[in-house]
Formats: C-alpha cells, sequence, structure tokens
C-alpha cells in the first residue's frame, strides 16, 4: 500500500517506465504523474508506444523497468493483487471486446456478480442504470451482434464502469468507428470527464482532445516528447515532431 | 527377442528336410477326410492313461483358471453363428473341466496373444491347436498329446492343372504366418521352385487362393477338411503330411495342478468315448453344408454383430470420456504461462500423436503387463489406449479452440479485475467450446472406428465379431458388407445427434 517515490497526490505514478517486446525497447523510461480527477488525452503517431503505457496502467502488459504506481499500489511488486487492483481501473479497448456469448447485461453484470460484489438482482439493478447512462437501456438483452459499432462500445464503458472505478483508462476508443457514431460515444467520456473521472485517453481524435482534456501528452518513439495544456499543444508547439504531427493530423 | 521368436505359431521348426521325405512316405494315402478320426484315433499317445490318478484332479478342483486360445483356428476354434466360442480345443477343454471339477474362463486372443499373455501370467493355460515342440518346452509345460496334425495342399476348386507339389512351378502359394504350413512350404520351395506368401489367418488365405493371387494353400489337415466342408472354395489335393502333435500348455513349473487335470481329465475322455465324440463332431464324414442366403447370413450373424457394436460402442464411450477430461487438462497446459507444463503437454501429445494406435495397443496390452507383472484385461488395455490416443488430439482441439478465442476476450475479462481461471471459465472457454464442438464431434467418429483396431488385441468388437463370422463360414466379402453397414449406420445417425445437438446449444 506504500505509494514509494511518488509524487504525493498523484492517482497515478510513472516513473522510468521501460518496455521491450523482445529486443525492440517500446517505451523508453516514462516519467508522468496524473492527478485525482485529471483527464490526460495521449496523441501520437502510430508505434509511438500510446497503446503501449495505457496498457501498463493496469498491467496488461509486463512491465519490463521501472515502476507504475495506481491508488498507491505499485505494479511491479510480484506480491500486489493485480485483480484488486484492475477492479479500481476500467479499461475501454478499440475494438470493443464485449462478450458475444453474453446479453448486454451480462457483460456488464459478469464482474461485480462473479467478484460478489453485488446479487444478482443488485448488478442487474445497477447495469441498467449504467445502461440508462449510456442511453441504450432497450437493449439490455440484445446480443452485442445485433448492436451497432457505437452502441458497442458505449455498452463497453458501461461495462467498465460496472466496478465503480476511480480511473478510465481509453484506448483508441473511437478508431474502429463509422464517422457517424464517433460524436456519441464521445459524449459519454465527455460525460465523464465533466463527472470528475480520472482519465487517459488514447486517441487520435484531436478536437475532442483539445476540448476535455486538462492535459495532452504527445509521444513519439517511445518517450514523451512534450506535453501541456491543449492550448499550449494545440496553439504553440515547441518541438519540431510534434508541430510536424500535427501538420499531418489537424 | 528369443522369447517373441519362440512365440511365433505352430511348430516352425518342427519339420525338416529330412522329416518331409519320411513323411512322405509313411503318410501316403492316410489322409482323406474321411479316415481322418480313425487315423487320429490311432496317433494320441496312449501313455496318459496309466498316469490317471483322481488325487491330482483334486489340487485343481473348484479353482478357476484362465486359458487363452486362438480367435479363430477351425475346427479347433472358433465362434458359431451365435457368438459362441466352439470347436475341438474347446469342447475337449470343457468337458476336461467338467470331468475334473474346476472351472475355465476362456479368452479368445490370437495365437501369438494367446502366448505372449500365458507368458505375461495373464492367463494361467493355452490351448490353441499348439504343437509341442522342443524349443517351446523350454518355456512352457505341456500335457499329453490330444491331437495329431499335419500339412496338406489345396487349391481352388475349379483348379485341375495343380495335382502334385511339381505342378508349382514359378506359381505363389498361401501359408498362414507362422504355421506347421509356413514351415513346410519353405522347405520345398526350392526344390519345386514355387513363391511362399504368409499371410495371417486361414480366412485370408483361402480368399487369396480364390482372388487367384496364389495358386494354392498349405494348411493343417483338420483346418483344411473343415474349411473345405464348409464351402471355401478349396479342394484337397495332396496326401496328409506327417505332423506334430497338439498339446495344452502352461507356464514352465507353473499350475501344475492344472496340467495333471488336463492330462487326467484328457485320459477319462478317452476311456470313455467321449473324446472320439468330440472330434466325430467336427471332423468324422463332414457333410458339406448348404449355402445360406445372404438374409439368412445377416440373421444368423445379427447376435454376434450386435454383441460386437455393443463393445464397440461402449470402448468408444468410456474412451471418449477419459480422452474428454485428458484433452481439456493437457490443453490448458498448452496454453498455459508456465514454460515447463507446455512442454509436458507437448511431449504427451507428440508421443501419442506419434507412434501407431496398433503399436499403443499391442504395448498396453502385452508389452506393460510384462514390465509391471500386472495383467491387464483386454477392455481396460483398449481404452487406456484409445483414451491416450484420442486424449492427445483432443488436446490440440482444446488448444486451437483456446487459441482461436480473440486474445481481447481474456484482456477485457482481466481488466475487469476477474481471475485467470474466472476467465476462462466464463467467457474463453465457452466461446472455445462452440468453435470445438466441430472438431469433437470428427475426433468421435474416429475413436469409433478406431475401436476396430483393437480386434487385434482380442477385444470382441464389431469388426472381430465380423472376423469371427467369416473366419468359420468363408462368406469374406458379405460379413464385411454387413460390418461396414453396421459402422455407417451407427456413424451416421450420431453424428446427425450431434450435429442437430451443437446447432441448439451453440447458435
Amino acid at each position: 500500500m506504500t505509494a514509494t517515490p511518488a509524487a504525493a497526490g498523484a492517482k497515478i505514478s510513472v516513473r522510468n517506465l521501460k518496455k521491450s517486446f523482445g529486443s525492440n525497447e517500446v517505451l523508453k523510461g516514462l516519467e508522468v504523474d496524473i492527478a485525482e480527477g485529471e483527464v490526460v488525452c495521449v496523441i501520437g503517431p502510430s508505434g509511438s508506444g500510446k497503446s503501449t503505457f495505457l496498457r501498463c496502467l493496469n498491467k496488461l502488459e509486463d512491465i519490463t523497468g521501472g515502476t507504475v504506481t495506481v491508488d498507491g499500489y505499485d505494479l511491479t511488486d510480484p506480491k500486489v493483487d493485480l485483480n484488486a487492483v484492475r477492479q479500481h481501473i476500467g479499461m475501454v479497448f478499440q475494438h470493443f471486446n464485449l462478450f458475444p456469448h453474453m446479453s448486454v447485461i451480462q457483460n456488464i453484470m459478469l464482474a461485480p456478480v462473479e467478484l460478489k460484489k453485488l446479487d444478482r438482482a443488485g448488478a442487474r439493478a445497477k447495469g441498467m442504470e449504467l445502461l440508462k447512462r449510456v442511453g441504450l437501456s432497450e437493449k439490455a438483452d440484445a446480443r452485442p451482434a445485433s448492436l451497432s459499432g457505437g452502441q458497442k462500445q458505449r455498452v463497453a464503458i458501461a461495462r467498465a464502469l460496472a466496478m465503480n472505478p476511480g480511473i478510465m483508462l481509453f484506448d483508441e476508443a473511437t478508431s474502429a468507428l463509422d464517422p457517424e457514431m464517433v460524436g456519441e460515444v464521445l459524449q459519454v467520456i465527455r460525460d465523464l470527464a465533466a463527472e470528475g473521472m480520472t482519465m487517459v485517453v488514447v486517441t487520435h481524435e484531436m478536437g475532442f482532445a483539445r476540448e476535455v482534456a486538462d492535459r495532452v501528452i504527445f509521444m513519439d518513439a517511445g518517450v514523451i516528447c512534450e506535453e501541456g495544456t491543449p492550448e499550449a499543444i494545440f496553439g504553440n508547439a515547441q518541438q519540431p515532431r510534434l508541430q510536424d504531427f500535427l501538420a499531418k493530423v489537424l | 527377442m528369443n522369447i517373441y521368436r519362440l512365440a511365433t505359431r505352430r511348430g516352425r521348426a518342427a519339420l525338416g528336410a529330412t522329416l518331409t521325405v519320411m513323411a512322405l512316405l509313411l503318410g501316403a494315402g492316410s489322409a482323406s477326410a474321411a479316415v481322418m478320426p480313425a487315423a487320429l484315433h490311432q496317433g494320441l499317445a496312449p501313455a496318459a492313461v496309466g498316469a490317471v490318478a483322481p488325487a491330482a484332479a483334486s489340487d485343481a478342483k473348484g479353482k478357476t483358471f484362465a486359458i487363452a486360445t486362438d480367435t479363430t483356428f477351425a475346427p479347433f476354434e472358433f465362434r458359431n453363428g451365435s457368438g459362441d466360442l466352439v470347436g475341438i480345443d474347446m469342447d475337449l477343454l470343457r468337458a476336461i473341466a467338467d470331468n475334473q471339477g474346476f472351472k475355465v474362463d476362456i479368452k479368445s486372443l490370437g495365437f501369438d496373444a494367446a502366448l505372449q499373455a500365458l507368458q505375461s501370467n495373464q492367463v494361467q493355460g493355452v490351448i490353441a491347436g499348439m504343437s509341442i515342440t522342443d524349443k517351446r518346452k523350454l518355456i512352457f509345460d505341456f500335457s499329453n498329446p490330444y491331437f495329431d496334425s499335419g500339412v496338406q495342399m489345396a487349391v481352388a476348386k475349379s483348379n485341375d492343372a495343380i495335382k502334385t507339389y511339381a505342378d508349382l512351378k514359378g506359381k505363389t502359394v498361401a501359408v498362414k504366418r507362422g504355421s506347421e504350413g509356413e514351415t513346410f512350404a519353405n522347405s520345398i520351395k526350392d526344390k519345386y521352385g514355387f513363391t511362399v506368401k504368409a499371410l495371417a489367418d486361414s480366412a485370408t488365405m483361402y480368399d487369396d487362393v480364390k482372388a487367384g493371387n496364389s495358386v494354392a494353400v498349405f494348411d493343417d489337415y483338420p483346418v483344411l477338411a473343415y474349411g473345405v466342408s464348409q464351402n471355401n472354395g478349396l479342394k484337397i489335393v495332396t496326401p496328409k503330411e506327417q505332423g506334430s502333435s497338439y498339446g495344452f500348455a502352461v507356464n514352465k513349473g507353473q499350475n501344475a495342478d492344472l496340467l495333471a487335470a488336463f492330462d487326467a481329465g484328457l485320459a477319462n475322455l478317452k476311456a470313455s468315448g467321449q473324446y472320439q465324440k468330440i472330434l466325430d463332431k467336427y471332423l468324422a464324414a463332414p457333410e458339406t453344408a448348404k449355402q445360406t442366403s445372404f438374409f439368412e447370413l445377416l440373421a444368423n450373424s445379427f447376435p454376434a454383430l450386435m454383441k460386437g457394436l455393443g463393445m464397440t460402442l461402449l470402448a468408444t464411450a468410456l474412451s471418449l470420456i477419459i480422452a474428454l477430461v485428458l484433452g481439456i487438462v493437457f490443453g490448458f497446459l498448452k496454453v498455459s504461462e508456465s514454460r515447463v507444463l507446455r512442454i509436458i503437454a507437448s511431449i504427451y501429445v507428440e508421443i501419442f500423436r506419434g507412434t501407431p494406435l496398433l503399436v499403443q495397443a499391442f504395448f498396453f496390452y502385452f508389452g506393460l503387463p510384462q514390465l509391471t507383472g500386472r495383467p491387464l484385461d483386454v477392455l481396460t488395455a483398449g481404452v487406456i489406449t484409445l483414451s491416450l490416443n484420442a486424449g492427445a488430439y483432443m488436446t490440440e482441439i482444446v488448444r486451437g479452440g483456446i487459441q482461436s478465442v480473440d486474445p481481447g476476450q481474456l484482456e477485457a475479462s482481466r481488466s475487469l479485475g476477474l481471475g485467470y481461471v474466472t476467465s476462462m471459465r466464463r467467457v474463453v472457454v465457452p466461446q472455445a467450446v462452440k468453435i470445438m464442438t466441430p472438431s469433437f464431434i470428427n475426433q468421435f467418429v474416429i475413436t469409433l472406428k478406431d475401436t476396430s483396431l483393437l480386434a487385434v488385441i482380442g477385444f470382441a468388437e464389431l469388426t472381430y465379431q465380423g472376423q469371427q463370422i467369416y473366419a468359420s463360414n468363408f462368406r469374406t466379402g458379405e460379413t464385411l458388407l454387413i460390418v461396414a453397414a453396421l459402422y455407417f449406420i451407427v456413424i451416421f445417425i450420431l453424428t446427425q445427434l450431434s450435429n442437430a445437438l451443437d446447432r441448439k446449444f451453440n447458435k
């Protein structure tokens, strides 16, 4: 439980984070502190290590070096109960990863019921509440296969919220969506931001990042190249690489 | 190695070239089927009669002995239409057991298998039309001879060209592997210039001649005479060669009480005339059996085939249940994070996928008991073989099924805080099962068909019952058609059922 050299008050504290796949070093010593309630958007070109960085925050990737401290838990400590830590961190994936053999409500109820957080009736009530929040109450008993992409991603967000996490991670949550469905998903994320959820959002939606982010991190080639307020990043980029990137995507 | 060589069929070494010449002289004109029983009767050693000692019998009294025999060596042992083991050996053994007050549990294994079963102490005795030879005497104790045999040549009924050994020049003759017929044929093949082709059993041999692949067969005369009487399509063209005597065997130095009881019973049966009656039943003045219609064959063989089908389904069901458990366990080891566990599972799969099922069956039935000293019954050995073999394939099906589920499914579940086991159980496995089901059904069909290979270790399943039937009626083609049809019907019904269940539960 001891948060070692983490900055006081930081919800997430990353120190000298390194990650290699074989001989390929993808993350080259990241230093990040994220405060409670902060919304951080991570941008950067493909292969810059954004998603890997995000996946290290709930240890879906093994960490090669450095430390990641979340809610006071040191994820690199082999004794830490990862399952307990992950209940505090919701994650939303690019390809939704809904469980196709379960109905929408069963997808949402799975974790609360299996982890004995709630009984079935309680979990269902809570699940319906979350579905209402993402505007999909009428789809509770539908199979994921019958939903549109935007609906699937909203269900995935509801599922990630079912354990009442204090942190939400979004891994290119709108990249796989048809353009007309991006808005409905971004609206849900926007609402969460407004409620004060701590969030790390890997995204290609620059307008969205500019709108909701408290801070924007630009990554390139496994390092944090530049970070700052949306105004500073989008309005007054310092690094040539960021200027180059923004010139291409904006 | 030496032991195995000794275990080959009826008296390979019994006849040499010199004996052949003597036999030709002695045996001239003695072997028409009609005079056989009388000749036999005279040929039997009378020594045993004096040795009748009721005291010896009391040692075996009340006991039950497992006795192994050949699967089909008509008229010594074969199955009649209703699937019961009958024949000279069988009737004699049962009559002796009755006479001496012991019980027998007869195991129909095949000749080589019977000898191996005896050596590995799975059975106490063997009666299988076995010649008493000096080599066999090194490892077995024999009873007094109960039958005198000899080799004759037969050709297709329609063949009038081959009448003597000299007519065989440049031709091929069929013999039974390891039989006295083979020894004899090999001893004269250079002199007469023919080629010898060794086959597994009498029925195959006769079919080979009828198909024209071979022109003649050399076989023990009672076997040939019986076959001819059953319309096997052959005729006997040469007189009987001097042959060896058949005896009942136990392991050397073991089961002396059983051996003594056999000798005593044999002497009693001879004295009472029952012995002669048994021989006459199979050999005296054989009337030519009427060829029955296909439907009569079907009706007559149906009870035995159904019994076989039952055993086939039993072995399939047991094997699949065990194989499923093995497949799940090793399949999960194969996708586990531990290198050691993955290697263990891989070794298991490679061994059982990389060796023939037949070799595995032989190993578990014959090899393992010799190594451990603990006999396995044929159903157990068969189920172990099929389970381990099918389990290896199931392992690959399970591994493939799990790995074909999108890794994002496991990640999503783990990211919710669910543990590995819960995630597998609730998220990955239900999806994997759906993917695996068609492969499972396929493996199920393969295992069902693979049970037919267990016929070679004497497991009385469907194919084995079919072999038994055509071995005694020589109607190979029709019988195999019936057997194949039964497999087809059963597999068709079961696959349709499985597919319906798959559709119902794996929507």
